[in-house]
């Protein structure tokens, strides 16, 4: 038999990102994170509610107002994305994908999609506390849906971003908890760089500090005010820290 | 199949592998052989394009496979030194993984992993998770894996190790049924296992090829090698003396007195080695001597060499020649 032809790389892409998604499921972490992540989500949830009751609140603050919930946010994708490459190459087995017929970019983009899509399934059901709450809140007639849209959008950038930043870090180690750790420290001070900017001197610096800190545009969008140059920041950063993943896994030739 | 060109492939502390040359005919089954750390490990690692060369070109089947990495690996199939694989997966859902990543089309995919199922005896564990099954079958999943996509060159890293007696049977059966096909190169460091499987040998050790041969040739290489040891009690030079004289007794070395029973009978046992011709067996006239000349004669033996020292002595004359 002649050797096969050449795979598609879509498909390639799509082999590689069940093969990423069914790892995460066939192991306990998935569920841990999962519902460990809804019952902190649940606490940022209720806690502005029972706090402000009676008062009126935006109900993008619900969720994406309380810093916690995006502690979690960011731990969650340290925990998702440590495996990726770290896992692999500790056991070896990355040698075995490396060597299959599939460019390096395939591999960086299953596992990405494969983490991206783990990431959806660990936060989306959290869009059920909205829902609950329009039913039990029957008399909130005028539940303002934008807000929520909104928030979920701006939980969906800073996770296509981060993941790539958690890939790019896992890319870097064989241990799953060098890439954790490294990844939360990256993230986070990525997401309260409005809090480095009060160390530093500067006017210049620290506009720019706040121009880029996450906890800036993620109160933007929880009012609903959608702004096209963090979706611009994200998703260029995402692109940068994946074909910087593709490097990291290229220089092993020449290392 | 196999074209190597100058190639080295240095590390940030070590040169793994250093100028090296050889081509590789299709059909052949090629051995590598030499201790650990002789490069072995780096020189599959180059020709699986899992690393670039520092220096040199490396081809497969007429492709530069830097250039064309993509095309070779289709004809490669790879078996990594550890046989590494992921462990919450099932056999089958493994397989069917590889299957799809090598390109075999849908239609054909069953019927492939049938075939290597029943070619590496894996039928019987098709539905257990690979973290459960035993080092054994693991390797044998991944040299299944290795033969998926029907490549005509196999490299094979250490194919052997934490296989039983009777898998080790079986694997070499199987390659050397598939070396009527394909190309095989593997690397080992048993000598037995080169010599059981290749047609061809390349010895290495500090990642050079210190020797090229038939595993006919490098047994006679070795032989040379191989010596006798006698204990005797007896006045050492006369002892000494009639050994020279036996035929096929190159040298008489002593290695000094059997220290552990010094002061306790006799003073005058003494250890001998015998550097022999290869192929004749000089034990029953060194017996014949012993016992004509009332000499207690208490051990005789042929020195068998491990790996290592055989690489040493290899390795230096060819420093010498």
């Amino acid at each position: 038999m002649a050797p096969p032809k050449a795979g598609k790389p879509v498909a390639n892409i799509v082999t590689l990102l069940k093969r990423q998604l069914r790892a995460y499921f066939h192991t306990p972490m998935a569920y841990v994170i999962m519902v460990a992540f809804l019952v902190v989500a649940g606490l940022s949830f209720c806690r502005p509610l029972v706090q402000h009751l009676g008062e009126q609140i935006g109900i993008g603050e619900l969720l994406f107002g309380a810093p916690y919930f995006w502690v979690t946010v960011l731990a969650s994708i340290a925990l998702i994305t440590m495996p990726l490459f770290a896992e692999e190459r500790r056991t070896g087995t990355l040698e075995m994908l490396l060597t299959a017929p599939v460019t390096d970019l395939q591999v960086v983009l299953g596992k990405y999609a494969g983490a991206l899509i783990f990431f959806l399934l660990v936060t989306t059901p959290t869009a059920a506390y909205f829902i609950l709450l329009k039913a039990v809140a029957s008399g909130m007639a005028a539940l303002d849906w934008m807000p929520v849209f909104t928030g979920y959008l701006s939980l969906w950038l800073i996770g296509s971003c981060f993941i790539a930043i958690g890939m790019f870090v896992s890319a870097l180690t064989r241990s799953q908890v060098v890439a954790a750790v490294g990844c939360f420290v990256a993230v986070s001070i990525l997401f309260f760089m409005d809090t480095v900017r009060l160390v530093l001197p500067g006017a210049a610096v620290q506009a720019a500090l706040t121009y880029l800190s996450s906890t800036q545009h993620v109160q933007d969008f929880a009012q609903g005010i959608v702004d096209t140059r963090p979706i611009v920041f994200y998703l260029s950063l995402a692109v940068f820290f994946m074909f910087a993943t593709v490097k990291a896994i290229e220089a092993r030739q020449w290392k | 199949m196999i074209k190597v060109e100058h190639v080295t492939k240095r590390f940030a502390s070590a040169v793994a592998v250093d100028d090296i040359s050889f081509e590789v005919l299709r059909g052949e089954i090629v051995g590598f052989l030499g201790p650990n750390g002789a490069g072995k490990t780096t020189l599959m690692r180059l020709l699986a394009t899992y690393l670039a060369p520092t220096q040199g070109r490396v081809f497969i089947d007429g492709l530069d496979v830097f250039l064309h990495s993509l095309e070779a690996r289709r004809q490669i199939g790879y078996l990594p030194e550890n046989a590494p694989l992921y462990p919450e997966m099932r056999v089958d859902e493994y397989l069917s993984f590889r299957a799809k990543l090598k390109g075999i089309p849908r239609r054909k995919r069953r019927e492939r992993m049938e075939d290597v199922k029943v070619l590496c005896g894996l039928k019987n564990v098709e539905r257990r998770i690979i973290g459960q099954l035993s080092k054994g079958y693991g390797r044998r999943l991944a040299l299944a894996d290795s033969l998926i996509h029907s490549p005509e060159l196999l490299i094979l890293d250490e194919p052997m190790i934490g296989l039983d007696p009777n898998q080790i049977r079986a694997v070499r059966e199987l390659i050397g049924a598939l070396g009527r096909r394909v190309t095989v190169v593997l690397a080992t460091h048993s000598l037995v296992e080169a010599e059981a499987i290749c047609q061809r040998v390349f010895i290495m050790n500090h990642g050079r090829i210190v020797a090229s041969d038939s595993p006919e040739q490098l047994t006679g290489r070795l032989q040379g090698n191989v010596s006798v040891v006698a204990e005797i009690a007896g006045p050492p030079d006369e002892v000494a003396e009639r050994l020279r004289c036996v035929s096929g007794v190159l040298t008489v070395q002593l290695v000094g007195p059997a220290a552990r029973d010094l002061g306790r009978g006799s003073a005058l046992w003494r250890r001998y080695r015998l550097g022999c011709h290869p192929g004749t067996d000089i034990r029953p006239a060194v017996f014949g001597i012993a016992a004509a000349q009332g000499w207690p004669l208490r051990e005789l033996s042929l020195e068998v060499f491990e790996l290592e020292d055989v690489f040493i002595k290899l390795t230096a004359s060819v420093g010498r020649g």
